[in-house]
């Protein structure tokens, strides 16, 4: 399927926007590595699993926002689509594997939240919980009968944004939020 | 200007493109609003749509400002050059956007003011202060938690450092449950659990402890955490090692964990996610402002734009029948009665413009009827003029001024004048040079001073070219307004006259040759037998009274003999011989002849050489010329250098009439003025001697040959006749005659 990424999309309207309107300058701050370092797919009983490894960026600025109290929502877009010869790729799942990641500041820890699942672990440092984000292992993504026979390719993207806002609130910040990156799509063809 | 499509239907499209164009943009910018203001109730479906949300508002923002840039400077090129309504249209623009966008921007400050005002209110210093005490005050609370796990820990883990095995599972057991530790656990080389008491039955194996906790341990140093769970709880993991000394060799730790008082944690917790929640909003503030204060100025943008566009469009299209009206209103004021305006609507306007149509269809009905009617009039007045240009009868309309309003053509040449020329100018305005004219201007004047406004009169007018008489009527122009003018008819009767006389004394001259002649010679004959037979017998003074009285009565007779003999001659119609002959030649004899016969006179001889031919009976123009040559010599008796000039002169007429003209004039006393009209009448003559019948016998002839004679006095003194005649036999035909004279009068004039 034609694709426009709203992401890009939406960073050319707020520099506009920003060129018109606003005229305040934004530093953008989630500076640094953000990328997918290694993406595989295991099947285990029917069940395909997803091991990756992200790089996620540290920076000052980052820490200095948690320790005000912002959570950071740390998503992990997974797509799987089958190939089509003379046609756009079929979508064929599309998951987001989403964490937070805050400071608790009455016992001065990092905190990694499964947002699903409720799950909840503690760092004492900022780079322990970002291993920790940056290592997933065994995310069923996928179950063997979803699959018909041909060629697919799944696709990876780490995404990290300034979270938990007020749903009102959220939908009006889009155009002038800078907390918000996401990585380029990591792809490989799934193994027949 | 009258606008296209004026006169044709109701122009439907470009109004229904404007109108679709509008609503077009309306129901974007209303759909792109509405989405917004659903996007922000539910974020999760409209995040996605949010880029093309924004997209929309900025195209519609982009194209209402390229429209309303087009049709704003559309307005200012129709204000600059007078278009019809510009004026109108801008005003109702003004008026409307100022009523709109004053408004709008009022609102627009106040929500501004009001977000900044309050998203900072949100943010005061006191709470900050408050939350980070509160979270000072937390940890504290905690912290003398921590502390104290941390200290019974260690005291536990050196008491147990030189206990056996045994002891210490059971020294762990007892102090666990002293303590109501969730866990206790003894931990050797390579994290190998040696004793562990846990408050949970059912788990048999201790939590693995960190990775941090292990190192810290390792390097103989206590650990302890504060762990906050997923529900709310706190958890304090604290560790010890049996003994600080590396060298001593003994790799045995203790790690506690236990659970902070409930209450407590749910304060801590409540203090922690207020902190948060204060903080994430804290970061938020400026970039929250900036998208209120963008979305704002989005929808202000939109809203305004719409609204201007709105106001020129909704103006123009209230304009537009006015527009209409005053292009309609310039072509029926240029005539154009056609122009019919499409309906607008059926409100007030709609019935000024059905008024207006309506008119303009009564007021092209009216234009058609007096165009017909005029059409009529004029073709009267085209008959009439023919009519009146075929008249031999003059006919002049004037006004009380003598205005010449109508002249025919036959007036003026009755006149001696072109009055063609002379429409709209005063008749005295003309007279100069025109005695005939000046005396029938005189005569109008006269009866139309004496208040006489109808009569019928003979006029004698006397000319140079000797008298005219008329008869001219005079009748008031009938209608409502008696200052309309009058018509004066007028009918050139001289030749009439004239033809009368002639007939009259040819009657005459008949009778008197028929009833004097047949008298004479037995009067004679008796006479002359008297004498012869008394003569002799008588005494010879009664024989000389005889003799002197039969010779008078002789001679009388002799005389009355050759008077009818004249008579005779001019009451006789003889034969005409037409032979082609040379009147020049003809003249030269003819001035000769007077020239031998009396020498003192100086004949001048002026032939037009032209004159080759003419086709005429030669005896009679002779008779012309010596009788015309005679009444000038006799004309000269007395005159010291008597002098007469005979002249011919070759005219061509109109079409292929051509006339030789002989004019004779002689230096003598000229004509009396008052006998001048009558010349050419038998015995109207001012010599002692002669007939008086020379110039009638010469008339007689020359109209006889379908020719014409004038007379006239020379300006220099000395009398002149003109003796008009066609040179050919074919030009003589009798229908031509009237035609002719009139064509010769004018040339002669």
């Amino acid at each position: 399927m034609l694709r426009i990424d709203p992401l890009n999309l939406r960073s050319i309207l707020v520099a506009i926007a920003l060129a018109v309107c606003s005229g305040q300058a934004h530093g953008d701050a989630l500076d640094g590595v953000l990328e997918v370092r290694s993406a595989y797919v295991s099947m285990e009983g029917g069940v395909f699993l997803l091991h990756a490894r992200i790089e996620y960026p540290v920076s000052p600025a980052i820490r200095d926002a948690l320790h005000d109290g912002v959570t950071l929502t740390v998503d992990l877009d997974t797509r799987i689509e089958r190939e089509r010869r003379f046609w756009f790729n079929a979508d064929v799942q599309e998951l987001t594997l989403r964490r937070e990641l805050d400071y608790h500041a009455v016992s001065d820890r990092y905190l990694v939240r499964d947002v699903r699942s409720g799950t909840q672990k503690s760092f004492a440092t900022l780079e322990e919980a970002l291993a920790d984000l940056g290592a997933v292992d065994g995310w069923p993504v996928l179950i063997e009968p979803q699959l018909a026979p041909g060629n697919y390719r799944i696709s990876v993207r780490a995404g990290l944004r300034r979270g938990r806002l007020p749903a009102s609130l959220h939908a009006l910040m889009f155009w002038t939020d800078d907390w918000h990156r996401v990585s380029e799509w990591y792809t490989w063809s799934l193994p027949d | 200007m009258v606008a296209p499509g004026l006169t044709g239907p109701a122009p439907a499209k470009p109004r229904w493109r404007g109108v679709a164009l509008v609503l077009l943009w309306a129901g974007v910018g209303v759909g792109a609003l509405l989405l917004l203001a659903k996007s922000v109730q539910n974020s999760g479906e409209f995040s996605r749509l949010q880029p093309w949300i924004l997209l929309l508002n900025v195209i519609g923002v982009v194209a209402l400002t390229a429209l309303l840039a087009r049709k704003l400077t559309q307005l200012v090129r129709d204000y600059r050059a007078h278009v019809p309504g510009s004026r109108l249209t801008a005003r109702t623009v003004a008026i409307f956007g100022a009523l709109v966008v004053a408004p709008l921007l009022i609102v627009y400050l106040f929500s501004l003011q009001f977000l900044n005002r309050g998203i900072d209110s949100w943010f005061h210093v006191e709470v900050k202060q408050g939350l980070s005490d509160a979270l000072v005050l937390s940890r504290a609370a905690l912290d003398l938690r921590v502390r104290e796990y941390s200290r019974h820990t260690e005291n536990l883990a050196h008491s147990l450092v030189n206990a056996s095995a045994e002891d210490v599972a059971q020294r762990v057991y007892e102090e666990r449950r002293a303590t109501a530790a969730l866990e206790m656990a003894v931990y050797g080389a390579h994290e190998r659990i040696i004793a562990a008491s846990l408050e949970n039955p059912l788990e048999s194996i201790p939590t693995r402890p960190p990775s941090d906790l292990v190192r810290q341990v390792g390097e103989r140093r206590a650990y302890v955490s504060l762990e906050p769970q997923a529900g709310g709880e706190y958890l304090i993991r604290t560790a010890a090692p049996f003994t600080e000394s590396l060298s001593r060799g003994d790799d045995r730790y203790l790690v506690a964990i236990y659970e902070v008082p409930t209450q407590l944690a749910a304060l801590s917790e409540a203090v922690q996610h207020a902190y948060s929640q204060y903080g994430e909003l804290a970061a938020l503030r400026e970039p929250l402002k900036s998208s209120f204060r963008l979305t704002l100025t989005l929808v202000l943008l939109l809203a305004m734009l719409a609204a201007i566009y709105g106001a020129i469009f909704s103006a123009q299209r209230l304009v537009r029948p006015v527009q209409d009206l005053i292009e309609g209103t310039r072509a029926v004021g240029k005539g154009d009665f056609g122009t019919r305006l499409p309906l607008p609507s059926r409100d007030e306007m709609g019935f000024l413009v059905h008024s207006f149509n309506d008119m303009t269809k009564r007021l092209r009905r009216a234009r058609e009827e007096a165009t017909r009617s005029q059409r009529v009039v004029e073709r009267e007045r085209e008959r009439l003029a023919i009519i009146l240009a075929r008249l031999s009868t003059g006919v002049v309309v004037v006004d009380r001024e003598l205005t010449v309003s109508i002249a025919n053509q036959a007036a003026g040449a009755i006149l001696g004048t072109d009055l063609s020329a002379a429409i709209g100018r005063a008749l005295p305005e003309l007279t100069a040079g025109n005695e005939r004219l000046g005396q029938f201007v005189a005569a109008l004047v006269v009866r139309f001073g004496a208040g006489r406004e109808e009569w019928r009169e003979q006029l004698d007018l006397d000319g140079a070219s000797g008298r005219r008489t008329l008869m001219c009527a005079c009748t008031p122009q009938s209608g409502a307004d008696r200052d309309l003018g009058y018509v004066i008819v007028f009918d050139d009767i001289t030749m009439l006259l004239q033809a009368q006389r002639d007939a009259a004394w040819g009657e005459v001259a008949r009778r008197l040759a028929h009833e004097i002649k047949n008298p004479l010679t037995p009067i004679q004959l008796s006479a002359e037998l008297m004498r012869r037979r008394f003569l002799s017998s008588m005494s010879p003074q009664d024989a000389e009274v005889l003799e002197r009285g039969t010779r008078t009565i002789v001679q009388q007779v002799e005389t009355m003999q050759q008077m009818v003999n004249a008579f005779s001659e001019y009451a006789r119609a003889p034969e005409m011989r037409i032979t082609r002959f040379n009147l020049n030649q003809l003249a030269s004899e003819v001035a000769d002849l007077y020239r031998s016969h009396d020498p003192r006179v100086e004949i001048r001889l002026e032939l037009d050489a032209r004159i080759d031919g003419i086709e005429a009976d030669r005896g009679r123009v002779r008779q012309i010329l010596n009788n015309l040559v005679i009444n000038a010599l006799e004309a000269l008796d007395g005159v010291a250098t008597p002098r007469l000039e005979l002249a011919t002169r070759f005219e061509q007429a109109a079409g292929d009439a051509r006339y030789a003209i002989v004019t004779v004039c002689d230096n003598g006393p000229g004509f009396q003025r008052e006998l001048l009209g009558r010349v050419f009448d038998p015995y109207v003559t001012s010599k002692p001697k002669g007939t008086g019948l020379g110039l009638a016998i010469v008339k007689k002839i020359v109209e006889e040959h379908g020719g014409r004679i004038d007379a006239d006095n020379r300006p220099e003194g000395g009398a002149r006749i003109r003796v008009v005649l066609p040179m050919t036999d074919s030009t003589r035909s009798a229908s031509g005659i009237r035609e002719r004279r009139a064509e010769l009068r004018r040339e002669i004039v």
